[in-house]
């Protein structure tokens, strides 16, 4: 029989879970070119809800925490070819003059245009996962690894002296993908077609250039090689291109497998304080083992010498 | 009190190096035993120790009471320790060395007003008691069985809550007289609930290993409040400490509430 056994219900696991799960916060901000067009990503997000369900089989399953974002800045920027019209003029016999027509360049910025709409608003996001607890031993005589790839995860610093520390070690996570609904889709074409109109002068010059283009739309959707919905693209560009899913994926197993332990407990413990110019009483803590059934987490420990 | 010293006791004590490390005593220091009558303040150094002490909880099966404690009862633990006093005597040289000053002294403040020959006037300072040099312990130990229980209560803030471990009875084997056996026994009952146990109270957070100081520091960032509270007896458990089948079982409710 182990010395000492902490028994910890299924109600109390799942409070401590959720007091540590609302620490975790994902950021992260990147862009990329795409030849024709930049796209690029300003995001922030934070866990929710859910549910934690302890299993007989020593795993425990979180189920549908809310991915809540707290920003999701999406930058895309096009560089349309230059595009000239005008220039030319026509020879008229004497004595009249030859009429030259004004030549007229649009497109030349790089990019030429770039709308960045937050749309936090229209996405919702769920994570589940399967997960197994882990012990493990922080001596806090050893350096941190470098880099410290937790330093941005971490809650607390790291401890100044020995602990046991109780992981939730995720097995597989499972994030929903980015899937943006039609009035994302409608409100960047818009938002697109209302900045490259704004570039094309009017007159004869718009028609001109109309005619060579055709619609706004379809110049926007051959640069951003669209051949269907564009929210498709978009979630497409999230979930493939930008590397989220796996971004939020390795930030939530690093979060719980490495960086923030569920349960800590020193060692040695002190189980008297250090009173009167005494010192305190503590005791070696040895063998601590952590296992989950349907009902409870049981910490289990000897007190070593 | 030099080190030396500390291999006079009655039982040897093995010291964890980070006592010794900080510079902690082993012992607390009392005044020394006065030797009554002394014409002159005259001390004996002596000790008393607890040691070697075993606990056994409900069923009791490794310490055998004696009948005078009965069986033990369900919910309650067994004791079972030495307790040790020791003397410094002096020896006969030393008695007779000191001897030819004490007559003097004693016949000096006989021809005298006593009460001006032995005690230091009003206002003057004590008189330092002469403690005779230590050179061994005469010493004798006592096996103690006591019977005890746990509860929870405050101690200091009303909102703080404890394990107590409470003496529900004590019993010196096989002394004699009886007097004196009540004597010692009322005497290391003494000491034990006013001395000794109190300190032994652990604060509730210590029962759960500290396995919840990360969560109450991370409730408090979110505006929540984490404590721990004794689960209700007999509501939640039929017993609350419960100490039954060879373990000391605590049950303890986590609150959280809103800052």
């Amino acid at each position: 029989m182990a010395h000492m056994t902490v028994a910890v219900s299924e109600g109390v696991f799942r409070r401590s879970f959720d007091l540590l799960q609302r620490n975790l916060v994902f950021e992260k901000a990147d862009s990329a070119s795409f030849g024709s067009f930049t796209a690029g990503y300003d995001v922030k997000a934070h866990l929710e809800g859910g549910s934690v369900d302890l299993r007989a089989d020593g795993t425990i399953r979180v189920k549908e925490l809310d991915l809540r974002w707290d920003r999701l800045r999406f930058t895309l920027g096009l560089n349309i070819p230059e595009l000239c019209v005008g220039g030319g003029c026509v020879d008229m016999p004497w004595p009249i003059p030859d009429i030259c027509l004004p030549r007229v360049c649009i497109f030349s910025g790089d990019p030429d245009i770039s709308i960045s709409p937050d749309l936090v608003a229209f996405v919702a996001q769920e994570v589940s996962f399967t997960a197994r607890l882990v012990v493990r031993y922080f001596d806090a005589a050893l350096p941190l690894p470098s880099p410290d790839l937790c330093a941005p995860l971490r809650v607390e610093p790291p401890p100044a002296h020995n602990q046991w520390h109780i992981h939730i070690d995720p097995e597989t996570i499972d994030v929903d993908l980015f899937d943006f609904p039609d009035i994302v889709g409608d409100l960047i074409e818009d938002a697109l077609t209302d900045a490259v109109k704004a570039l094309i002068p009017g007159g004869w010059v718009r028609d001109l250039i109309l005619a060579i283009i055709g619609s706004v739309a379809d110049l926007i959707r051959t640069i951003l090689d669209i051949p269907d919905e564009i929210e498709e693209w978009l979630s497409d560009l999230f979930n493939v291109s930008f590397g989220l899913l796996d971004s939020i994926g390795t930030v939530i197993l690093d979060f719980f497998s490495r960086c923030n332990p569920l349960y800590r407990m020193d060692d040695p413990l002190e189980i008297m304080p250090a009173s009167n110019g005494l010192i305190a009483v503590r005791i070696p803590v040895r063998n601590l083992s952590v296992s989950v059934n349907d009902a409870e987490m049981v910490v289990q420990a000897d007190v070593g010498a | 009190m030099p080190d030396i010293l500390y291999d006079l006791f009655c039982v040897p004590i093995e010291v964890a190096p980070e006592v010794r490390a900080a510079g902690n005593p082993l012992f607390t220091e009392q005044d020394p035993l006065p030797v009554f009558g002394a014409p002159t303040p005259i001390g004996l150094n002596w000790c008393f120790q607890i040691t070697d002490v075993r606990i056994d909880f409900h069923p009791g099966n490794t310490i055998g009471l004696p009948p005078e404690l009965g069986a033990l009862p369900e919910q309650r633990l067994a004791l079972r320790m030495k307790g040790c006093f020791g003397l410094d005597c002096p020896s006969e040289d030393l008695i007779r060395d000191l001897l030819s000053a004490v007559e003097v002294l004693a016949t000096a403040s006989g021809r005298q007003d006593p009460s001006h020959a032995v005690t230091p006037s009003r206002g003057a300072p004590p008189w330092t008691p002469v403690i005779l040099p230590t050179r061994k312990l005469t010493c004798f130990c006592l096996e103690l069985f006591a019977v005890a229980h746990f509860e929870w209560g405050a101690i200091g803030a009303p909102d703080s809550q404890w394990l107590k471990l409470r003496l529900d009875g004590l019993e010196v084997v096989d002394l004699e007289p009886a007097e004196m056996e009540d004597l010692v026994e009322c005497y290391t009952r003494t000491v034990l609930r006013l001395g000794l146990l109190p300190r032994l109270s652990q604060p509730i957070e210590s029962m759960v290993l500290n396995l919840t100081d990360l969560l109450r520091k991370q409730g408090l960032t979110i505006g929540q409040r984490v404590t721990l509270q004794p689960a209700p007896a007999p509501a939640a458990a039929p017993h609350n400490p419960a100490v039954e089948s060879d373990q000391l079982m605590a049950f303890i409710n986590l609150v959280v509430e809103e800052l």
